[in-house]
């Protein structure tokens, strides 16, 4: 299935010629999790990656819907 | 080890020797603890008997890192309780290294009079008169004071907001290159220091007789521990030095938890036009730093320097919750437009975030329409103007509120919320309900804890147990001068057990702290006490009702905690 990943923080550094305005279009299997989309970006857990749907927190194994807008940021404490 | 106390009334000053019931304590614990001790509670917040009390943390002054904040305290004019407000800067490390562990300004000085208290680099008080800096915005005073009184000083100053006493009202700090740009905002504290006719607190960065260390070796040893941890976490180490604060304009609003157009909706149209990476896109091009040292004995640099397309200053450092306050609030989406926001703030010496809640109430009241920069502008402009209505924008978003006749004030205890809506990410709502402090993020933030996966910030369930331990870590935090933000990354138990063993080294076994938790539960009961002498019942810590009414778009969510359900926060 195709979804659309939109990435923030340094994450972006990651992926030459990422554009804000477009995000990454991505296929991915259908039923996947967000921890198979971030083991398909080779995201890494140290990195501090949250995955975020319809403005909610994925868990590890939570399925990622068809067509979802997804959201990647990384773990942070306070501004 | 000492105190000195400066008297406006009658211009005396005079030094002591720390009390013993002072021992061992610093920043918030010490500034809550004296203030619950020798103000009277019942007293008018701009009157004689209001004590404004200097304190740089326990540690600030050594040579561990981040540790450069200094507390002021005193009775608020804002809120009416107690209140301790941090700002990092050169000052905490300046007052550390003199071995001045408070510097507490009492009465008043005659009406119309103006001084400087000055500290020279043996720690010596002395007065000086500053009449010709009457009505001086921060950015000239502190090139003046520089010229007249050299460089290497450190500046903690009002603006004319602080000397017509708006309760709106900052201390400025100067940054490690001589700006007024970190500010001591929240609270009204600056109407306390113009009250008292302190104009500046002007201290020689030259000194050299620090309080000692009990064990330098632990302290040695712990602290290059601690420097590690910092340096290899994501976020100290990664995502601060590289877009600092604004980074969490991304996420907040990811969530439905960014409170827009006075907190009407929970995401902002425009979030990606003012988000941290938007800034770094404008930034890099024109040469803006968004990696800045704003901070003595910073490793992290999370502060920016913000440019205009002509490569010239404008800001140092745009934070989020100003993005917040002066772009979300105010539907504003031009990042120029917050940055020029924030100077002026600075300049005229107020709180960027209750300055910007109280706009965004006038532009929900229809005085001017919401994203009208022009507007915003000449606003701030007012307060310093002393318009009829800058008088009212500078006594902060309630007094905005009574004059229109809007009751949607996002306040608590008087002062405006932060930039996490209560009703999207609800432990931040237990938080600003019943903090000593008035709305104030920095008192119990969870918002780390809702991107680390730990709460879920839409149910109820651990927000309140959650909420509680985090302000005992964090009024613990703000007495040993540490930075929140490195603060923060040390989560782990390890972590934090090193962080305890550096604090014990300092203090020697006759002071050493159990934990940090009962040291911030300590502060936090002086607190209470303070406020509960002032006058204040549960009533108090409460949120106001449209937070409990209103659903928030996206989630469509209210604050969903009862008031007996609040009152447990104060099981400890």
């Amino acid at each position: 299935m195709k979804v659309t990943v939109r990435l923030y923080g340094t994450l972006r550094k990651r992926f030459s010629g990422y554009r804000a305005e477009q995000g990454l279009e991505i296929f991915i299997p259908d039923e996947a999790t967000a921890r198979d989309l971030l083991d398909h970006l080779k995201i890494m857990e140290s990195l501090g990656p949250v995955v975020a749907m319809e403005g909610r927190i994925m868990k590890p194994d939570d399925k990622i819907d068809q067509g979802a807008d997804i959201r990647i940021f990384q773990t942070v404490h306070g501004g | 080890m000492k105190f000195i106390r400066a008297n406006m009334s009658d211009q005396t000053i005079t030094e002591e020797n720390v009390p013993n019931n002072y021992i061992g304590l610093g920043g918030r614990g010490l500034t809550s603890i004296m203030i619950n001790n020798e103000v009277p509670p019942q007293c008018d917040p701009l009157g004689p008997d209001n004590k404004l009390i200097f304190a740089p943390g326990l540690l600030s002054g050594t040579t561990l890192v981040n540790t450069s904040r200094v507390s002021i305290g005193a009775k608020s004019p804002l809120t009416g309780g107690i209140k301790e407000s941090n700002v990092g800067g050169t000052m905490g490390f300046s007052l550390g290294k003199l071995g001045i562990n408070a510097i507490i300004v009492e009465g008043k000085a005659p009406q119309g009079e103006l001084k400087f208290l000055k500290i020279d680099d043996q720690g010596k008080a002395s007065f000086v008169q500053a009449q010709d800096y009457k009505s001086m915005r921060t950015y000239e005073l502190v090139e003046k004071i520089h010229k007249n009184f050299g460089k290497k000083n450190s500046i903690l100053c009002i603006g004319p907001a602080g000397e017509q006493e708006f309760k709106v009202a900052s201390i400025q700090g100067s940054d490690t290159e001589g700006r007024p740009c970190r500010a001591a905002g929240r609270g009204g504290l600056g109407a306390v220091m113009g009250a008292k006719g302190l104009k500046a607190l002007i201290v020689d960065q030259g000194g050299k007789n620090p309080d000692p260390v009990a064990d330098p070796g632990t302290f040695k040893e712990s602290s290059k521990v601690l420097t590690k941890i910092i340096n290899e976490d994501p976020f100290s180490g990664n995502m601060l030095p590289n877009f600092g604060t604004p980074v969490l304009v991304a996420p907040v609003n990811s969530l439905g938890a960014f409170p827009s157009f006075n907190a009407r909706k929970g995401v902002f149209d425009g979030w990606e036009k003012i988000s941290g990476e938007a800034m770094a896109e404008i930034q890099g091009p024109r040469g803006g730093k968004m990696k800045h040292m704003g901070c003595t004995q910073c490793i992290v640099h999370c502060s920016n320097e913000y440019v205009d397309e002509d490569g010239k200053y404008i800001t140092s450092a745009l934070e989020y919750e100003t993005i917040w306050a002066m772009g979300g609030m105010t539907g504003i989406d031009h990042l120029d437009t917050i940055a020029k926001l924030d100077f002026l703030c600075d300049d005229i010496g107020v709180d960027t975030m209750s300055t910007g809640v109280g706009i965004a109430v006038a532009m929900d009241s229809g005085y001017k329409s919401f994203g009208d920069r022009d507007a915003a502008i000449e606003m701030v402009e007012e307060i310093a103007k002393g318009t009829e209505f800058g008088k009212i924008l500078g006594q902060g978003p309630v007094a905005v509120g009574k004059h229109f006749n809007n009751e949607r004030v996002p306040a608590v205890k008087g002062q405006s919320i932060a930039a996490y809506d209560p009703r999207s990410m609800i432990g931040n709502g237990i938080t600003y309900a019943t903090t000593p402090m008035g709305g104030d993020h920095t008192a119990g933030n969870l918002v780390g804890a809702y991107l680390g996966q730990v709460l879920d910030p839409l149910k109820k369930e651990g927000q309140i147990e959650t909420s509680r331990e985090i302000q005992f870590f964090n009024a613990a935090a703000d007495s040993v001068g540490m930075c929140l933000m490195v603060y923060a990354s040390l989560n782990s138990p390890e972590a934090r057990e090193v962080f305890l063993n550096v604090t014990n080294a300092k203090l020697g076994p006759e002071l050493a702290v159990e934990d940090l938790r009962s040291l911030g539960e300590r502060i936090l009961k002086a607190e209470r006490e303070f406020n509960h002498k002032a006058g204040f019942t549960k009533n108090d810590d409460r949120l106001p009702k449209f937070f409990y009414e209103e659903p928030l778009p996206p989630h469509n969510t209210v604050f969903p905690f009862s008031n007996d359900e609040l009152d447990m926060m104060f099981d400890f």
